[in-house]
């Protein structure tokens, strides 16, 4: 193998390891043999370790531990720096991977006080040291795009680097969605239905107080069916979505009445109801009392 | 008129707030939203550690322009790059014939600038527009870290040699009206939204400092854009942008639209985008064709949602730009 990086050479072995400005370190490697047996790559530092895989024919991850698993292609995985893991091939196999070491110092920097940033953590920490996502479009022809090993290390570092950032980006998004609600059992794993939640959540936190607003409009914008629409927000979110947008009405209007400036009326006209009874009868399925009564008992504990 | 003043080292977040004073609106999660009455859209901060701070501005149907002037300071170490989409009312035919007093404006709206922050700088945003705006603020030894391999003094020297003016600015292209859009679709959700910024800030200086390069080469060699050019090829870039859905207009209407013979047009054009006019607007069409592709959107759709009438042209047309098939984008694995 040609090295054109000093760093290349030494304990790395089949990668070409490259620093990026922004702190992070990424190591690419494309193997294409008859036996393949490479373990991560040595950074040095401590952090998170972010790989992708990509493969044809066979391959196994064999971990610390001992244990071996059959992997599949296009793969995301994380894992702690010092939790290392091989790629074994006993066949014939085409591989490139690409891993990605986090350092502590940039995740105190950039990530912690981020909740779902803890959630993530916490998964790693415990037995399961090992996040897997599947690779959807966006990440495979970013994936595509990255240097590979030898083949010309001429790329643009600044490009790389930004791919680089994608890549960890859309990895922390799509875990972080299917750590939510109904977790991993949901059967979602994929990082396109998990971006298509995460555009028809935005326009709906964007859109849910106008009167206009329905549940086709969000079809047509995404090109989706009711049903299919339905079936992901009920496996991440376990609500139906017209249920989801309600829930958002209804903690919204709650806070309005905290702020106690509207009355019962205005705000229902205000989150997109139009009439007013609609309104309370919403209310009151969420909380088991009318909203009256609610800001009664909010008036009362806190005379103005 | 909204007008807020913030010194160097204020942080963007006092911006808000003066804001949202003004206009009685409430800041959830340094996010303002502005309430119907104000105009629609959003106003956003996020603060990236390592001496990186973005404004983002989303909004339209303002009632009042804002304006946002950062005060010049002696000891300010940082860079103000800013990157706006306003959107241009397109003259209809008819009004075409009309004499471009009203647009003699000293830029054209939508550009992307990279600014010295010790000059300090003004920035209006006006009324009744679509607006899409970025402010970044970067310490200059952060945007050192970022683009190590590029050479961070030369843009000092040249920021220094434009005749005290102490601002570079460029057209906006459509690779930047895709990220702005995207950026705008996501900020406010984005459950990691400092890598989310991190990121972002980050292509943008990559496209910012392509563009740099390009531009500078073009003005050592003596062909500098004049602002009349600028703003008339940018009239020709915002419509061929806009316009993605529908046909190619055709030289013709384009040469009406800026102003110019078909020929200057086309070379200019070729010169200051380093696209021809169909490939920059074809270029731009299919961008939007992935953008559909990767929400899982059937080849089938997309083709009539970008103005195909016949799929088998869409694919070849996208198989000619990427190298791949839709088909092929839509299945990897």
């Amino acid at each position: 193998m040609k090295s054109q990086d000093p760093l290349s050479a030494g304990p790395a072995g089949q990668w070409s390891i490259q620093k990026l400005p922004v702190g992070l370190t990424i190591a690419c490697a494309r193997e294409s043999s008859g036996l393949l047996d490479i373990p991560l790559p040595a950074f040095e530092g401590k952090g998170l370790v972010l790989t992708y895989v990509n493969y044809k024919g066979h391959l196994n991850i064999l971990s610390a531990s001992g244990s071996e698993q059959q992997a599949s292609p296009a793969l995301g995985l994380l894992t702690v720096s010092n939790r290392p893991f091989r790629f074994r091939a006993d066949a014939p196999i085409q591989f490139s991977a690409v891993a990605l070491l986090i350092p502590d110092e940039w995740i105190s920097l950039f990530l912690t006080g981020n909740l779902h940033f803890k959630k993530i953590e916490q998964v790693l920490a415990g037995e399961h040291n090992i996040i897997t996502c599947r690779m959807g479009r966006r990440q495979l022809s970013l994936f595509a795009s990255l240097p590979t090993g030898s083949s010309d290390g001429e790329a643009n570092l600044l490009e790389t680097q930004n791919n680089a950032l994608s890549l960890l980006e859309y990895f922390l998004c799509n875990r972080h969605r299917s750590l939510l609600g109904a977790g991993t059992s949901s059967g979602i794993d994929n990082e396109d239905d998990l971006s298509l939640i995460r555009e028809v959540e935005s326009y709906i936190s964007e859109y849910y107080c106008s009167d206009t607003f329905t549940v086709d409009a969000i079809l047509k914008k995404t090109y989706t069916s009711y049903h299919r629409l339905n079936f992901l927000f009920k496996s991440i979110h376990g609500m139906t979505i017209s249920e989801y947008i309600r829930n958002k009405r209804i903690e919204r209007s709650k806070e309005m009445i905290a702020d106690n400036e509207k009355s019962i009326s205005q705000i229902a006209y205000e989150i997109g109801y139009s009439s007013i009874s609609n309104y309370i009868l919403a209310f009151k399925k969420i909380y088991r009392i009318t909203p009256g009564k609610y800001k009664k008992q909010i008036d009362g504990r806190m005379p103005a | 008129m909204s007008y807020v003043s913030l010194e160097n080292a204020e942080p963007f977040l006092k911006c808000m707030e003066v804001l949202a004073e003004d206009k009685s609106c409430i800041v959830t999660d340094s996010v303002l939203y502005f309430s119907g009455k104000t105009g629609k859209g959003f106003i956003t901060v996020a603060g990236v550690a390592a001496g990186i701070e973005v404004l983002a501005v989303n909004a339209s149907m303002l009632t009042e322009d804002i304006a946002i002037e950062f005060l010049p300071s002696v000891d300010a170490s940082s860079y103000l790059l800013t990157f706006d989409d306003i959107e241009l009312p397109i003259p209809a035919d008819h009004e075409l014939s009309l004499p471009h007093v009203l647009l003699a404006i000293d830029r054209s709206p939508s550009s992307v600038s990279i600014t010295d922050a010790g000059q300090g700088k003004r920035i209006v945003y006006p009324k009744e527009k679509m607006i899409r705006a970025l402010v970044v603020r970067v310490q200059k030894t952060s945007l050192g870290r970022l683009i190590q391999d590029f050479d961070a003094g030369t843009i000092q020297s040249i920021l220094q040699s434009t005749d005290g003016a102490a601002t570079l600015s460029w057209p906006i292209t459509f690779k930047y009206r895709l990220l702005l859009n995207d950026f705008m679709n996501e900020i406010v959700q984005h459950p990691f939204r400092e890598l989310f910024t991190l990121r972002n800030v980050s292509i943008l200086v990559e496209y910012l400092l392509q563009q740099f390069f390009v531009m500078d080469k073009l003005s050592r060699e003596g062909n500098s854009l004049s602002i009349q050019d600028t703003h008339s090829l940018s009239k020709v870039e915002q419509h061929l942008c806009l316009h993605y859905k529908t046909e190619f207009p055709g030289v013709e209407k384009l040469s009406r639209i800026s102003a110019m013979s078909p020929t200057s047009l086309k070379t200019k054009f070729k010169k200051y985008y380093g696209e021809t006019l169909f490939g920059y607007y074809q270029k731009n069409k299919l961008e939007h064709a992935r953008k559909l592709l990767d929400n899982k959107v059937p080849v089938k759709v997309v083709a009539t949602e970008i103005g195909y009438s016949n799929p088998s042209h869409f694919t070849l047309a996208f198989k000619k730009e990427y190298g791949f098939s839709p088909w092929h984008y839509l299945n990897p694995h």
